[in-house]
């Protein structure tokens, strides 16, 4: 953190300022602050989240995206209003799949971590980060960004159908056991997610406006 | 989260020269450099992609569980190590009774349900083969109980393959401080749109439950969501009345914040150092070399 003056004396005199009077377009130190301020809140709600799914079913976690889509939606508003330029969402997703994958989730949710947040900014972008509906489609697109960590249930299906073809059962058993379970699930989730998205989002952008533009915060 | 001791013993390992890792953090025992622990956890990652069979598992969870203990979480390594094991052995029992039965595993999984009610395990798995005979067409009551008890060992697995990840997790988590952290992440070139955030996040944690306390107080104080359930009633109107508050202070701190870090010349161009060294010693190369030839044989069918 600290920069020592003997180490690199060169660039100094090159570049003084501090970058956050360079480009206006650009991501500067206090914007990065308030992305991992922002992250640290959605972090917290991912937590609650994957509390208030467990206790649903056993079988909750698959509903762990859209839980956490119903309530992190002010996090996300806010952010975007406080940021407001490209990369913001995207760092923001990045951190958390980097914090989900060594926190002890597979590696894939890292994969979906980049490419819905990339997504959902670049949809965000459109609208100049002003404009509710494009924030609005840019908040249920970086929802996805969440449905890495559920991905494993698919591959474990995977691993018990293994495990039980092994033992002798007739395909058409399995087939028959896990048809329903595992397409009719996985459409149920990602629905589960664009619905509580949509509902999320607008709760966020009330709250916003509620609270914060009045403020003069937001 | 930092503690100042093992900082400051840090740097004067550094500047005696070279000192092994092992040095390192005397309060705790040996710890693993943090891009072996990231070597670690990639490594569970894999093993949860390629199905390895149970016997490479197990050997494998306990390289894992064995830094834990290493560095002195024996609490912590003693919990997730039972819950491994207990879930093995359920696995095992579960197998050795599909395999004594003639392929009644929903039964036995049905006798484990129901608490090892005897006869109505027996009448169950009956209508399973029966079931089975038939090639599951016909849709009887018992297919539920079927299907039921395969939910549940479908759990059971799927559990005990998240354990490896889990482990190695809780480990990366619990022994790395934030210093360490940022220097790995600096030294492995991650740019630094992501380590500031990362640095944040890990700093504001604290922040967050204390905020969070206060809140729940100043509720209290009012009258608002002071029972034990009240939260959950109007949930709606909590989440308003907690997220609020925290999002105002959170816009502050991070003002603050920033005022701060600039001052400290976090935005000046050019390369950062760290206080802290890290350093990757002959402990580390080969702890990842003993958990690596497990994974390889296993993948490739040797062992």
């Amino acid at each position: 953190m600290t920069q020592q003056p003997t180490a690199a004396p060169s660039p100094a005199p090159a570049a003084p300022q501090p970058t956050s009077a360079a480009k206006p377009g650009r991501l500067a130190i206090p914007d990065l602050i308030s992305i991992g301020i922002f992250t640290a809140l959605y972090f917290v709600c991912v937590c609650v989240a994957t509390l208030v799914s467990t206790l649903i079913a056993g079988a909750g976690t698959i509903f762990l995206p859209a839980v956490a889509a119903l309530i992190c939606g002010p996090v996300f508003m806010l952010s975007v209003a406080r940021v407001g330029k490209f990369g913001g969402i995207t760092v923001m997703g990045v951190v958390i799949g980097l914090f989900l994958f060594v926190s002890g989730h597979f590696a894939l949710s890292f994969v979906a971590s980049i490419v819905f947040p990339l997504a959902g900014d670049l949809i965000a972008r459109i609208g100049n980060y002003k404009n509710r509906v494009t924030i609005l489609i840019g908040y249920v697109v970086f929802c996805y960004g969440l449905t890495g960590p559920i991905l494993p249930l698919w591959f474990m299906k995977d691993a018990y159908v293994a495990s039980l073809e092994a033992r002798g059962k007739s395909a058409d058993y399995i087939n028959t056991l896990f048809s329903q379970i595992s397409v009719g699930s996985f459409f149920v989730a990602m629905a589960a997610i664009l619905v509580c998205g949509l509902i999320g989002g607008w709760f966020g952008q009330r709250i916003l406006k509620k609270h914060f533009v009045k403020a003069g915060i937001a | 989260m930092t503690n100042p001791s093992s900082a400051s013993s840090a740097r004067a390992d550094s500047r005696a020269g070279s000192r092994s890792t092992s040095q390192r953090g005397t309060h705790s025992g040996v710890r693993l450099d943090p891009r072996a622990k990231l070597y670690l956890l990639l490594l569970a990652n894999l093993l949860l992609f390629f199905h390895v069979d149970t016997r490479g598992e197990a050997i494998m969870v306990a390289l894992f569980l064995l830094p834990l203990f290493v560095a002195g979480r024996w609490r912590n390594g003693l919990r997730l190590a039972v819950l491994y094991f207990a879930l093995l052995g359920l696995g095992l029992w579960s197998d050795a009774a599909t395999m004594s039965g003639s392929g009644g595993s929903g039964g036995s999984l049905i006798g484990m349900i129901g608490g090892g009610v005897t006869d109505t395990a027996a009448g169950s798995s009956g209508t399973t083969v029966a079931a089975e005979d038939v090639a599951a067409t016909a849709a009887s009551a018992t297919d539920a109980f079927v299907t039921a008890g395969h939910v549940a060992g479908l759990l059971s697995v799927g559990i005990r393959m998240m354990m490896p990840c889990l482990i190695t997790g809780a480990y990366a988590f619990t022994t790395t401080s934030i210093s360490e952290f940022v220097c790995a992440m600096r030294r492995m070139r991650v740019p630094e749109a992501i380590v500031i955030p990362c640095m944040v996040v890990i700093r504001f944690f604290p922040t967050i439950v204390h905020d969070y306390r206060q809140i729940r107080n100043a509720m209290a104080l009012r009258g608002i969501a002071a029972g034990r359930f009240a939260l959950v009633r109007h949930p709606v109107q909590s989440l308003e009345f907690i997220i609020v508050p925290l999002l105002m202070n959170a816009t502050f701190v991070s003002r603050d914040l920033s005022v701060a870090a600039l001052t400290k010349g976090l935005g000046i161009a050019g390369e950062h150092t760290c206080m802290t060294v890290i350093r990757m010693c002959w402990f580390d190369w080969a702890y990842m070399a003993v958990c690596t030839a497990p994974l390889a044989l296993a993948i490739g069918g040797v062992l």
